[in-house]
C-alpha cells in the first residue's frame, strides 16, 4: 500500500469512534433498552469493542506498511 | 466486617504479591541500581507484558472507586470513563509509537527530555518536568482513597469509623512507599500481571454474579428515584464531551504513560498493544455500573447508608457491593484485586515523577550526578512524592474522589502543545509554549476558584450560560493555552526577526 492511502485509511479508522462517540444527542436516551440497559449505556459500551476492532485494524496496516520500507 | 476466611486469603495473596515484586527483581536480569533499569525497566517488554502493564494503569482506583462513586452520587454523566477510555488508545496509536521512535535515537526517557531536545529550551523542559510531577500527586492521593476504601469495608467494625479510616489510611500509605522504595518498574511489572489475572477473574466473577442476581430495570428505576439522573440531560452533553475528550488527550501526556510507553520492545508492539486497549473499557463500564446496581441491593445500601455520610458513602460503593453478592473468600479475593489496583498505579506514578525530578530538574542544575546518587536520590523523592499524595486524599470529599484524576487533568493538559504538537511541528516558539503552559495552568486553577465559590472543591466543571450548561474547565484552559501558544509564536517570531537581520538557520 501506498504511504498516502495508508495514512488516509488509518485516519479514517482512528476518526469513526470519536464520530460515533461525539455524538451525544444522539445515543442519549433510553430507548431501546438491551436486558434492561438504557441504550445511553449499552450503545458506549458496544462502541468499546467497535474501538478495538477499527484501531486494531489500522494498527495492523500501519505495521504491515512499515515492514514492507 | 469480613470473616477471617477473606481476610486470611487477602493477606495470604498479599504475601504472594510482594514475593513476586521480590523475585521480580531477578526477572530479565537487569542491575536495579542503574537509573534505567530502575525507571523503565531496560525497554524490553513485548506486546503483551506492555498490554498488562498499560492496562495495569486502567484498572486503577479510577475505574474501581471513583468512577462508580460518581455514577452511585451523581449520575450518568460520570460515565463519561467510558467514551474515554474508548477514544484515548487512538490517541495514543498516532502519538506514541513516534515518541519511542525519537526516544529511542536519543536516549530519551521522558517527555521533558524530548520537549528539550527540540525546543533547546531548558526553562520549557523544568516546566513540563514540574507540572508533570504536580499532576500525578492528586492521581496518586486518588489510588490511596482506592486502597483506603477497601480496607475500610474490611475493617469496618473493629473500632469506631474514625479509627477505621485513620488505620487504613496509614497502611496505605506504608506498603505503597515500601513497595516503591525497593521494587522500581520491574518489581511492578510482574506484579501488575498478577495483579490483572486477580482483577479480570474478579471483575469477571463480580459481574456475573450481580448482573444476573440483579433486576437491572429495577436497579434503574430505583436510581432515578433519587433525583439522580441516569440519562443525560441536554444541559450535560457539553460537559459530557469535553469530558471524555479531554480525559482521552490528557491520559499519555501523564509521565507514568509515557514511561509506560517507552519500555515496548518496538513501536510496533506499542501499537499494537495500545490499538487493542479499549478492550479493558469493558470492566470499567459494568464497574461504572455497579453505582445503578447497588440502588438494587437493599443489604448493601443499608449497609452503606448506616455507616457513611454521603459526602464518602460512593467510595464504598464497590466493595460494598462485592461483600454483599460474593461468598467471603472471594470478596478476599476481589478486595486484593482492588487495594492492589491502587498500589501498583501509584507506585508507577511515584516512580514517574522522581525520574523527572532527577533527569529534568536535579540534572539540569548538576549535571555531573553520579549515578548511584541519582537512584538514591529518586528513591527517596519517590517516597516523599507519596507522602505529598496523601494530602491530597483529603481535599476533595471522598465521594467527590474522581475530581482528583480531573485536576490532574486540567494540569496535565496545559503540557499538550509542548509534547503532542511538538511530536508534529517544531516551528512553535519556545517562548510561546511556556508562556501558554502558565496562562493555561493560571486559567485551570482561577476556573476552579470560581466554579468551586471559592470554597471546597467538589466540582470540575464551570457552568457557562443555561443554555450551553457547564463544561469540563480543562477544555477551556486547554483553550487559552493554545491561542497564547499561536499568538505568541506569531508576536515572538516577528520580534525576533525585527531584532536580527540575519535569516534565522534553516530547518533540516
Amino acid at each position: 500500500m501506498k504511504k498516502s492511502s495508508l495514512i488516509v485509511l488509518v485516519s479514517v479508522l482512528t476518526i469513526i469512534p470519536f464520530i460515533a462517540l461525539l455524538d451525544v444527542p444522539g445515543y442519549a436516551k433510553s430507548a431501546p433498552s438491551l436486558g434492561g440497559l438504557p441504550f445511553f449505556y449499552w450503545y458506549q459500551i458496544m462502541w468499546l469493542f467497535l474501538a478495538t476492532a477499527l484501531f486494531g485494524s489500522a494498527a495492523l496496516m500501519w505495521n504491515r506498511t512499515e515492514e514492507s520500507e | 466486617m469480613l470473616s477471617y476466611l477473606g481476610i486470611g486469603i487477602f493477606i495470604a495473596l498479599f504475601v504472594v504479591f510482594v514475593f513476586l515484586g521480590v523475585w521480580g527483581r531477578n526477572y530479565k536480569k537487569g542491575d536495579l541500581r542503574k537509573m534505567d533499569e530502575w525507571a523503565v525497566g531496560g525497554r524490553h517488554f513485548s506486546v503483551w507484558i506492555v498490554w498488562f502493564l498499560v492496562g495495569a494503569d486502567l484498572y486503577t482506583a479510577y475505574t474501581f472507586i471513583a468512577i462508580p462513586s460518581s455514577v452511585f452520587g451523581v449520575g450518568a454523566i460520570y460515565f463519561y470513563a467510558v467514551p474515554y477510555v474508548a477514544l484515548t488508545f487512538g490517541v495514543a496509536m498516532w502519538a506514541m509509537p513516534k515518541l519511542w521512535k525519537i526516544s529511542k535515537k536519543n536516549g530519551y526517557v521522558t517527555a521533558a527530555d524530548f520537549i528539550k531536545g527540540y525546543s533547546k529550551s531548558s526553562l520549557l523542559a523544568v516546566l513540563v518536568a514540574i507540572v508533570g510531577i504536580v499532576a500525578e500527586l492528586p492521581y496518586i492521593g486518588l489510588q490511596i482513597v482506592g486502597m483506603l476504601s477497601v480496607l475500610t469495608v474490611m475493617l469496618q467494625g473493629i473500632g469506631n469509623i474514625g479509627l477505621v479510616t485513620d488505620t487504613a489510611l496509614i497502611i496505605s500509605f506504608v506498603i505503597l512507599a515500601a513497595f516503591t522504595f525497593f521494587n522500581g518498574l520491574r518489581g511492578a511489572t510482574l506484579t501488575a500481571i498478577f495483579k490483572d489475572a486477580i482483577i479480570l477473574l474478579s471483575v469477571a466473577i463480580v459481574v456475573i454474579v450481580v448482573a444476573s442476581t440483579t433486576n437491572i430495570a429495577n436497579a434503574f428505576t430505583l436510581a432515578s428515584a433519587t433525583g439522580h439522573h441516569y440519562i443525560l440531560l441536554p444541559s450535560q452533553f457539553n460537559a459530557y464531551w469535553s469530558l471524555f475528550l479531554m480525559s482521552a488527550l490528557a491520559l499519555y501526556l501523564y509521565p507514568h504513560a509515557v514511561t509506560g510507553s517507552l519500555s515496548a520492545k518496538s513501536p510496533k508492539v506499542l501499537r499494537t498493544s495500545q490499538s487493542l486497549l479499549p478492550l479493558y473499557g469493558v470492566g470499567l463500564a459494568f464497574l461504572a455500573l455497579f453505582g445503578v446496581f447497588v440502588y438494587a441491593n437493599p443489604s448493601a445500601m443499608s449497609f452503606l447508608t448506616t455507616h457513611y455520610l454521603p459526602t464518602s458513602r460512593g467510595t464504598y460503593v464497590v466493595p460494598a457491593l462485592i461483600f454483599y453478592t460474593l461468598p467471603s473468600w472471594l470478596t478476599g479475593f476481589a478486595f486484593l484485586g482492588i487495594f492492589i489496583g491502587g498500589l501498583v498505579p501509584a507506585s508507577i506514578m511515584a516512580i514517574s515523577q522522581s525520574n523527572l525530578l532527577t533527569s529534568n530538574i536535579i540534572k539540569e542544575f548538576r549535571p555531573n550526578l553520579k549515578g548511584s546518587t541519582e537512584t538514591w536520590i529518586a528513591k527517596i523523592a519517590a517516597v516523599i512524592f507519596i507522602f505529598i499524595a496523601v494530602g491530597f486524599v483529603f481535599i476533595f470529599p471522598l465521594t467527590y474522589s474522581v475530581q482528583l484524576q480531573l485536576l490532574g487533568g486540567i494540569i496535565i493538559l496545559q503540557t499538550l502543545p509542548s509534547l503532542f504538537i511538538g511530536l508534529i511541528t517544531d516551528k512553535m516558539h519556545k517562548y510561546a509554549l511556556s508562556l501558554g503552559l502558565l496562562v493555561g495552568l493560571g486559567f485551570g486553577f482561577y476556573f476552579m476558584e470560581v466554579a468551586n465559590h471559592y470554597s471546597t472543591w467538589t466540582t470540575t466543571l464551570i457552568q457557562t450560560n443555561t443554555e450551553f450548561g457547564p463544561f469540563f474547565i480543562g477544555l477551556f484552559a486547554l483553550l487559552a493555552n493554545l491561542i497564547v501558544v499561536g499568538v505568541g509564536t506569531l508576536v515572538f517570531n516577528y520580534a525576533g526577526k525585527k531584532g536580527n537581520a540575519a535569516p534565522a538557520p534553516a530547518k533540516e
